[in-house]
């Protein structure tokens, strides 16, 4: 007994001592990259292109102690926040539903596609034209459709969601095993919609939440990307910033993204490791 | 000792399953190959019938045409006499490789036949937590297939086809993929779920020694060309002693009759 326990103890310890070491090292490159940051920024002149971490930590502390006025779409009421918090929330109004209505059009597509084959052979080539288009290609659609707004940057956030979302739930679909589907056809599944929601789509599951959480991180980067093509939010503002020369502003936008994306991968990824319990 | 071969048995009119001139091919890199060739025997109500033959002799095939998953391209399936057009409750299936549902549990696997509108039982709650005592898996009700070891995971696939109560059990080599001594358990197990309940079983197996210790009725089928060679008869008391004289003859019996081709 007392053998069993000590063992137990050893090897929690190890186990303790090299995460300490993996966290002590990921701590070290971390500081190294703002040595460098630092005498990178005071040696360059002029001094505004590279701004130092701290002026850059002061420009990020202050978007958080101003204020600013934004405009809620739709119900178009004056909303007053700290000022970063303000444009991420700005961002959120077409990133949010981008994301979504792309996710659930995506899966939707993939799924059909993925389990009716007559589909597949109507849509194949078309998609296969299609998908190699880059989202922020479409900015010029948005721009004369809806208005580089709101609407317009979650326009380009769709296309970008729905294909990762599409690929996801296609493949996922896909590689459903047929001794599960003829397991089910054995157990009185007998129309294509319960085995669609029954099977096919429990057995998608993981490539479907791989999908979503990938979209997630790419959204990000053709959000900003529509942003610097004038739609308000963390994009728009960091071009602005430059634009006036304050590039410690713009390194402050930069890390609130980057911030905001961390949060949301780790939500994210804390959801699926519930969901998928079963793996 | 009725070591003869039988003739087909009783007739079709009467049978629980009757398979009638089964023939059936598929394409495979250009070239049409015979999977079942003019098969014909049947299956009593409350018999134990177990398929025996070499491995790619189409024993699978023509379970899963039994079963409804699979069409033949020429004669019929009957069940009851009535035509087989595609899968139905009253045929359960066991898999060679389980397939279980992996995102559901032990329990959630074995409600998965009575959550179909089709099952109307009463009390599915009851009857699950009846399957998974007399499959022996108490205390697995939660866990997932992941966890379990192949024995288990069969115990799993036998009772969540057991739970809609069909009529025909067909088993694809239910029992290739464990251990030797948990096959032996599994196979009283099996014997004594059967004796309990008034099903027919198809079994589809390679293995000669365990078509002898389940079968009543015994369809040897050879691979050139892929059709029944003989239907056996064993008649011998269960359980079976793999050691008896008995029981070694059949085995003897059946190895010389696969060994040696028709033609």
């Amino acid at each position: 007994m007392s053998v069993q326990t000590d063992t137990g103890r050893n090897t929690a310890s190890v186990w303790y001592a090299s995460d300490l070491r993996r966290y002590l090292r990921g701590l070290g490159g971390l500081v190294t990259f703002l040595a460098i940051w630092w005498i990178g920024a005071v040696m360059t002149q002029p001094s505004y292109l590279v701004p130092t971490p701290i002026e850059s930590a002061w420009a990020f502390l202050e978007l958080f102690t101003s204020s600013t006025e934004i405009v809620v779409p739709i119900v178009d009421m004056g909303l007053v926040l700290p000022t970063g918090v303000a444009h991420l929330t700005e961002t959120l109004f077409h990133y949010v539903p981008g994301l979504f209505v792309g996710a659930v059009c995506g899966i939707g597509l993939g799924l059909t596609m993925g389990w009716s084959g007559r589909l597949d052979d109507w849509l194949r080539p078309l998609i296969r034209v299609l998908r190699p288009i880059p989202p922020l290609a479409w900015i010029v659609f948005a721009i004369v459709w809806f208005g580089i707004h709101h609407t317009g940057a979650a326009f380009i956030v769709f296309v970008g969601a729905f294909w990762i979302n599409f690929y996801g739930a296609y493949g996922g679909v896909e590689g459903v095993s047929s001794d599960l589907t003829d397991a089910a056809s054995t157990l009185g599944v007998d129309r294509d919609l319960s085995m669609l929601k029954l099977v096919a789509l429990p057995s998608a599951a993981p490539q479907i939440l791989t999908g979503f959480r990938t979209s997630i991180g790419r959204c990000w980067m053709i959000v900003v990307g529509a942003e610097l093509f004038g739609a308000p939010g963390v994009g728009y503002e960091i071009i602005n910033a430059s634009n006036n020369l304050a590039m410690d502003t713009s390194v402050a936008y930069m890390v609130l993204i980057s911030l905001a994306f961390l949060c949301m991968d780790v939500g994210f990824r804390r959801f699926e490791r519930r969901i998928l319990a079963w793996r | 000792m009725a070591l003869s071969d039988s003739p087909s048995g009783s007739s079709d009119s009467t049978a629980k399953i009757a398979v009638r001139n089964v023939s059936s091919a598929y394409e495979s890199g250009g070239e049409t190959v015979q999977a079942l060739l003019d098969i014909s025997f049947s299956v009593d109500d409350g018999e134990f019938c177990c398929v025996v033959g070499p491995s790619g002799c189409g024993k699978t095939t023509l379970l899963r045409t039994i079963a409804g998953l699979e069409t033949p391209d020429s004669g019929s399936v009957l069940v009851d006499g009535e035509p087989v057009t595609g899968p139905g409750l009253d045929r359960g299936m066991v898999f060679q490789e389980y397939a279980l549902f992996p995102w559901r549990t032990v329990r959630g696997n074995i409600r998965f036949g009575l959550d179909r509108p089709a099952c109307g039982c009463s009390d599915c709650e009851n009857r699950v937590r009846e399957l998974i005592d007399l499959v022996g898996l108490d205390g697995f009700a939660d866990s997932y297939p992941k966890a379990l070891s192949g024995g288990m995971k069969q115990r799993v696939g036998i009772a969540r086809a057991l739970a809609v109560d069909p009529e025909i059990l067909l088993m694809d080599e239910p029992f290739g993929s464990v251990d030797a001594r948990t096959r032996d358990r599994l196979h009283t197990e099996l014997l004594d779920i059967w004796a309990t309940t008034d099903q027919s079983v198809v079994f589809v197996t390679h293995d000669i020694d365990e078509a002898v210790t389940l079968a009543d009725k015994i369809v040897i089928m050879g691979t050139e060309p892929r059709t029944v060679q003989s239907t056996l008869t064993v008649d011998l008391p269960r359980p079976r002693d793999r050691t008896a004289t008995g029981f070694v003859d059949y085995v003897a019996h059946i190895r010389d009759k696969l060994g040696s081709p028709t033609e």
